[in-house]
């Protein structure tokens, strides 16, 4: 008698269960790690794999070429291993660059003064830049320079006094910003609606971004010196 | 119901639990069969790991390439050419290394608003991270990467709460530790100086720590290294 009474007692709930589920709507997004509007971000996120896997193709096939140069003796092992240095200090920012890009200019609006600052002198610091550099960077600029200076993976933007210091040197307004990459992307990079062209206006400083066929990027021409840095041993 | 005993009470729990999952079970699978944006939204993401792996893989041969060119360059040991190496190596990320330097956390504010006042303003900024980041290298900061994302001269911030992105697919989570090879006072107090980045971070409740430290590793780049417009100049 215990026993049927359980299972039914067991039957019931079950159905119960069923029951209250089916009464309340679900309301949220189905969880399952991606949400519905992350069609744009993954198409997006898969056309970086493949360009990742574009300019890592190129690579193997770089380096293979240059290991096989190098397996062929004496001559062959330096031949590979200059060619191996030109690489390494063009993607160091060691040697000029030029393509396709934007000049970005940046100068102090005379009748407007930044919150808080005295009109017309000086609005641009060094956040600023750094700003703009990281937009360029956002939208694919792959050489950017500052009045001639290039900006390295070590490159510092300092405020100091009424000018702004990069890679140690002394610059003063306005500020050329010069970058190399899609320079249709580059320019709508930094002119979209409530972009840092519109919000720089409003802290004083006038921003004009060029298109150019031909954007000269001069190499770094400063000691480079590490002290601190030693390349990791191999496990 | 006087009858009812406790085991049968937990039977009756039991199943009415055992129903709910059941039915939510069923009800999630069926929604999701026949929801065609989430099925397309799954294909995409199948794509994206597909994708991801294949460029994994492709880093791995890379990375292995790269390792073989050291070895390589080692018997230049000592040679001008290999100093220079691995000089542009640095900059441009390419290689693993360690030294002493620091280690910086950065976490979202984890103060409780007050009612009326802008959840905005507590969150990890693009310009808190170029910031930190730009103090370390006026420092003299050699190498830096953060969650283990070495940054080239290339590399962008993108804040977008609760991750950033960097090197363009590249997605965060915090917290966010950064590591810098250099000097540790010289970062550390660079960071914490009156007035300084710390400061300012701390004000809107954004967690900052710096810990100095005898041995840090910044990785290198995971990526290929290739530039699509620019290209070696005579300048």
């Amino acid at each position: 008698m215990n026993k049927s009474v359980s299972i039914s007692i067991l039957l019931v709930a079950v159905v119960l269960g069923a029951m209250m589920v089916f009464q309340f709507r679900t309301t949220s997004s189905i969880d399952k790690g991606v949400s519905l509007s992350r069609e744009q971000e993954l198409s997006i996120e898969r056309k970086q794999l493949e360009r990742d896997i574009l300019h890592l193709q190129e690579e193997v096939a770089d380096l293979t070429a240059k290991l096989n140069e190098a397996g062929q003796g004496q001559t062959g092992t330096a031949g590979a291993l200059e060619s191996q240095l030109a690489r390494l200090k063009l993607y160091a920012g060691l040697l000029p660059v030029a393509g396709p890009g934007v000049e970005v200019l940046l100068d102090n609006l005379p009748d407007r003064a930044r919150p808080g600052g005295v009109s017309g002198f000086d609005n641009i610091r060094d956040d600023d830049l750094l700003k703009v550099i990281n937009e360029l960077r956002g939208v694919g600029a792959e050489a950017i320079a500052i009045n001639g200076q290039r900006i390295l993976s070590t490159t510092e933007i300092r405020l100091a006094g009424n000018h702004i210091n990069v890679n140690l040197t002394k610059l003063s307004p306005p500020y050329r910003v010069s970058a190399v990459g899609n320079a249709g992307a580059l320019k709508s990079g930094m002119e979209i609606k409530d972009g840092l062209v519109e919000y720089m206006d409003t802290l004083g400083i006038s921003v004009k971004v060029q298109i150019k066929d031909s954007v000269q990027i001069p190499a770094y021409t400063g000691a480079v010196h590490f002290e601190y840095a030693k390349l990791a041993q191999r496990r | 119901m006087r009858r009812f005993k406790r085991f049968q009470w937990g039977l009756l729990l039991v199943g009415l639990v055992l129903g709910v999952m059941l039915s939510l079970q069923f009800r999630v699978t069926r929604d999701i069969q026949q929801n065609e944006v989430i099925r397309r939204t799954q294909d995409l993401s199948e794509q994206v790991a597909q994708t991801r792996r294949e460029r994994d893989a492709l880093q791995t041969r890379v990375t292995g390439l790269r390792s073989q060119m050291e070895q390589m360059s080692a018997g230049s040991q000592g040679t001008q050419l290999k100093q220079e190496m691995d000089q542009a190596g640095i900059l441009a990320g390419v290689t693993e290394l360690t030294g002493p330097g620091v280690e910086v956390t950065l976490n979202d504010s984890s103060v409780s608003l007050k009612p009326g006042e802008n959840p905005n303003l507590y969150v990890l900024h693009d310009e808190d991270v170029l910031r930190v980041l730009n103090e370390l290298k006026a420092a003299g900061a050699e190498a830096v990467a953060m969650n283990g994302e070495r940054f080239l001269a290339t590399t962008e911030i993108r804040c977008t709460d609760p991750t950033i992105v960097l090197n363009k697919n590249k997605r965060l989570a915090p917290p966010y530790v950064v590591t810098a090879i250099g000097n540790p006072d010289t970062m550390e107090s660079s960071l914490k100086m009156k007035g300084g980045v710390a400061e300012t971070l701390q004000f809107f409740g954004i967690q900052v720590s710096v810990k100095k430290m005898a041995q840090v590793a910044v990785p290198s780049y995971a990526g290929g290294v290739q530039y699509d417009y620019a290209r070696a100049a005579g300048l």
